[in-house]
């Protein structure tokens, strides 16, 4: 096999610290394309970018702008897991690139500290590595188990997607490149209602009913277009849907019962690395995923 | 008579030399502003608040905002209108944040005005105020103190040890400090309390 | 200098220009890719400022003083001796040489040879073939050989080869033998001194906007297809009924869908609040309730008398551009802020509505590109000499002012051919 293909990986907090799962299997999923992930301690928090830009804008966009210069110091393109860590990277290097007055004023706060950011290195989310650097076809080759039985919704998340300028995503109110993925996995992609819909999370801190009836609704509307589950990227939408799903069991429907997958653990599944999956599955699944499995004939 | 006709020119010029400065946004003078024209004019500075100027009121994004939805009282177009209208109750609002971000408004805005940077905008001036979740200024703290949003436990380096990932390191919050420090905002977290109430961040 | 002028496209401005030179003694060229002439306006049922029959519009000068008026099928479009119409035809490529234009023309066969047919309609009468009438939204069926539009010039029927059984029972009616299944494309090439583009407008398809649910709900229509139900030779003579059958009882337009939109067209269509209005006091005279979601109306001096007419009888006005339309129990409802009242009002209606923008035909054909603007339309007068446009090739216009363009230019073709200087 051919040397990997390195990408700086931007941890972030959630994912690392709190949903490692996501991390394991991504990194297995992408060593079995021949890509590894190199962590680089510099990086901090991204910063989040549903509270902290409202508490300090020119704080957030400069500590942005200190994790685009280490990971433009390793030399190549940086790839962050987290939806929030993408977005707040993928903005900030938008500004860099956008805006040369604001870039001079962050690169003076980075002179201080001996560093300087360009927004010259691209900054990239999962989806962009795996349906356009490596390319569905190459992955339809690494898959094993065809997911055949099931039907999955795909939630992108507001944040991964938008705004486009700054993502550079397939498309700001159908993307596309999930859906992708689910098919070349085996399974049949579900279409449903409002696909962009946000899940609620980024006002729980501030208005918990109102971030419950959202993710309700976007709920009900998948499981009314008739999915066995739901495939996401982001640790805060998957916390959300999650958290939510058991309120709603008490609220709405005892019987409601979506199981919430992370893309990576889609794809480990498909690439017949379920023992990954299912090792991990009680510890980190509050919405049982054993039902799914049994399914797909797995993990019994 | 005559004075009289002096008196309406020179009220006239002054009334286009208002207009125009606004237009123009030429910084005018700091004894003859009212501190809500100077919140209107500074985001209309900001590179995302510029784009205000696009906006023609149709309201197309309170249509589309899924809060608006839901809570009757929640109106991007009337939010912004306030900022138009110079009117800084806007920062103050606890309304505001329960923008989404989910930036539907401003796909579908007509002039792609940037609706929730704006929101941001007006959040970030209601920080000394107070009018800041809990949670915000919780997550903000820690994040200076730490470098992460959370506190990251032993139990957690564990688990990444037991799953075979590799070490993140300790961020370096001092350079970050040094980084941050013409801004204040260690200093301005300190002193300030929400008005929201409600939990603190775990 | 020579007198032959070729004039693109023969919509109102098309034929308007035509006869004007004509008249003036120029030898005039009208080319028209459709099967019949009278482009949009032959869509619109009633067109204002006067009300009329659209086909009744022979984009005379008389039209604005309203004494005389004739009909398209009785016009002098197909008489004047120095006027020759190509239906069918496709300009193919444009050449200059020296201060001449060469024009290569190619026209597609009709299989109903004009100069033969004498509208006798025997064919239509025996085809057997039955498909859905686009014009009509598909809810009245059509033969295979059929008059696109009833009464549009030329009046000898088409036959649509996709369609088409080759049964060669129209053949055998056809008494003189203007019959020929197996007629050929031809081409042709003319010399011109001049070119005028009146290539027009369509209104183009809300299919890939966002929102407005048009394609997934029967009962979201655009203005055109609206016209088509308000005809009285339309797919309902004249009612406005919904997709399933019922009598409307309430509708909800929305303007500006997708025009004046950074995510669609930029442009004002500047003809669709006049239309729309029009078409919202016809509504009003069947007793059908109308709210009309606006931005701001842009109806221009000539035609203020149909917002007071609309005001008058009733039409409900909302300022605030709708976001959505969700599909409530398969009717359709409106989802828009009044920003008077501050108030996001969720509006149900048998029927809505979408005044979908203008946008130019020549922008679809490579041939034009080098004459057109970013947005697809052509300057009046081009950088290159002898090429002149007029109509709505200029811009989204309505008809009045599409006119009276093609007659300033008219004029204009008319003193650089023969007026001296």
């Amino acid at each position: 096999m051919s040397k990997a293909i390195e990408y700086t990986y931007f941890p972030g907090c959630m994912i690392p610290f709190r949903l490692p799962h996501f991390e394991l299997t991504m990194r297995e999923v992408l060593r079995r394309l021949n890509i590894e992930l190199i962590a680089d301690e510099g990086h901090t928090c991204c910063p989040e970018p549903t509270t902290f830009t409202g508490v300090d804008y020119e704080a957030w966009l400069t500590v942005g702008a200190r994790n685009i210069a280490v990971s433009e110091s390793t030399g190549r393109d940086t790839m962050a897991l987290c939806s929030g860590c993408f977005h707040t990277l993928s903005m900030v290097r938008y500004t860099l690139q956008s805006d040369n007055e604001t870039r001079e004023r962050l690169n003076k706060r980075l002179k201080r500290i001996g560093m300087i950011a360009t927004g010259e290195v691209a900054v990239k989310n999962i989806l962009h590595v795996l349906h356009e650097d490596v390319g569905l076809e190459r992955i339809r080759k690494s898959i094993v188990q065809p997911l055949k039985n099931l039907s999955i919704a795909a939630h992108y998340g507001c944040h991964l997607v938008r705004p486009i300028e700054a993502t550079h995503m397939d498309d700001a109110e159908d993307p596309m490149w999930m859906e992708d993925l689910i098919e070349v996995t085996g399974a049949k992609p579900v279409d449903y209602p409002d696909k962009m819909a946000c899940c609620g999370a980024p006002i729980s801190p501030s208005d918990e009913s109102k971030s419950f009836v959202l993710a309700g609704e976007k709920l009900l509307k998948i499981r009314d277009a008739g999915a066995d589950a739901i495939v996401l990227v982001c640790p805060t939408c998957y916390t959300q849907m999650e958290m939510q799903q058991k309120k709603a069991i008490e609220h709405l429907d005892p019987e409601f019962s979506l199981p919430i997958l992370y893309l990576g653990e889609m794809m480990a599944l498909a690439m017949g690395m379920s023992d990954l999956v299912v090792e991990n599955a009680r510890r980190y699944h509050r919405v049982k995923i054993q039902p799914l499995l049994e399914k797909m004939g797995v993990g019994k | 008579m005559n004075t009289d006709s002096l008196d309406t020119s020179r009220l006239m010029r002054n009334q286009f030399k208002l207009r125009f400065a606004k237009c123009e946004l030429i910084d005018l003078t700091p004894s003859s502003v009212s501190s809500d024209l100077e919140f209107r004019n500074w985001i209309l500075r900001q590179p995302e608040g510029k784009t205000l100027r696009r906006c023609y009121q149709c309201g197309r994004c309170t249509g589309a905002c899924p809060i608006a939805e839901i809570d009757q009282s929640f109106n991007p177009r009337l939010f912004l209108e306030k900022v138009i209208l110079a009117d800084e109750s806007l920062a103050e609002n606890q309304l505001i944040w329960t923008c989404l971000t989910c930036e539907q408004c401003e796909v579908r805005c007509p002039e792609h005005v940037k609706i929730p940077q704006i929101l941001i905008l007006a959040k970030v001036r209601g920080l000394v105020a107070g009018n800041t979740p809990q949670t915000a200024l919780d997550r903000a703290r820690t994040i200076l103190s730490e470098g992460r949003t959370i506190q990251v436990s032993d139990p957690m380096l564990k688990t990444r040890d037991k799953m075979g990932l590799p070490s993140l390191g300790s961020p370096p919050v001092k350079q970050l400090a040094e980084a941050l420090k013409d801004l204040g905002l260690v200093e301005k977290l300190e002193n300030i309390e929400s008005i929201y109430g409600g939990d603190r961040d775990e | 200098m020579g007198d032959t002028v070729i004039v693109v496209g023969a919509g109102l401005a098309g034929i308007q220009v035509s006869h004007q030179l004509a008249d003036l003694g120029l030898r005039v060229h009208l080319v028209e890719k459709e099967a019949t002439v009278g482009g949009l306006s032959a869509h619109l049922g009633k067109v204002f400022p006067t009300d009329d029959c659209a086909l009744c519009l022979d984009a005379c000068e008389e039209l604005f003083s309203g004494h005389h008026r004739r009909c398209q099928y009785r016009s002098l479009l197909g008489t004047q001796k120095k006027l020759s119409l190509h239906t069918l035809t496709e300009v193919r490529s444009i050449k200059h040489e020296g201060d001449k234009f060469s024009v290569s023309l190619k026209t597609t066969p009709r299989y109903v040879l004009l100069d033969r047919c004498v509208v006798c309609l025997e064919c239509i009468n025996v085809c057997d073939v039955e498909v859905p009438d686009e014009l009509n939204l598909g809810r009245v069926l059509r033969r295979a050989v059929y008059r696109p539009i009833p009464q549009g010039v030329p009046l000898a029927p088409i036959i649509d080869m996709n369609s088409c059984t080759k049964c060669s029972k129209c053949v055998d009616v056809c008494k003189v033998d203007a019959i020929d299944l197996e007629q050929k494309c031809k081409t042709r090439t003319i010399k011109a001194d001049a070119v005028v583009l009146a290539t027009g407008v369509e209104e183009s398809s809300p299919s890939v906007l966002p929102g407005y649910a048009y394609g997934h709900c029967e009962d979201v229509l655009t203005q055109r297809e609206l016209g088509r139900l308000l005809d009285s030779a339309g797919p309902s003579n004249g009612k406005a009924l919904t997709a399933s059958g019922r009598q409307v009882g309430s509708v909800t337009m929305i303007l500006c869908a997708g025009s004046r939109d950074l995510n669609a067209v930029e442009y004002c269509s500047r003809a669709c609040c006049t239309y729309s209005l029009k078409h919202a006091i016809m509504l009003r005279e069947q007793g059908v309730d109308v709210t009309i979601c606006y931005m701001d109306l842009r109806v221009p001096t000539h035609s203020q008398s149909f917002l007071e007419r609309a005001r008058e009888s009733d039409v409900t006005f909302v300022r605030g551009k709708p976001d959505h339309v969700v599909v409530r129990e398969g009717s359709p409802v409106t989802i828009v802020e009044d920003t008077e009242s501050q108030k996001r009002l969720e509006i149900e209606s048998d029927l809505v509505v979408l005044a979908s923008p203008l946008v130019p035909h020549a922008a679809e054909r490579e041939v034009f590109n080098s004459f057109l603007d970013k947005y697809g339309f052509a300057a009046r007068h081009n950088a290159l000499k002898g090429i002149y446009a007029c109509g709505t090739s200029t811009g989204a216009n309505d008809i009045p002012g599409s006119v009276a363009e093609a007659n300033s230019v008219a004029l204009e073709v008319y003193m650089a051919l023969k007026g001296g200087a």
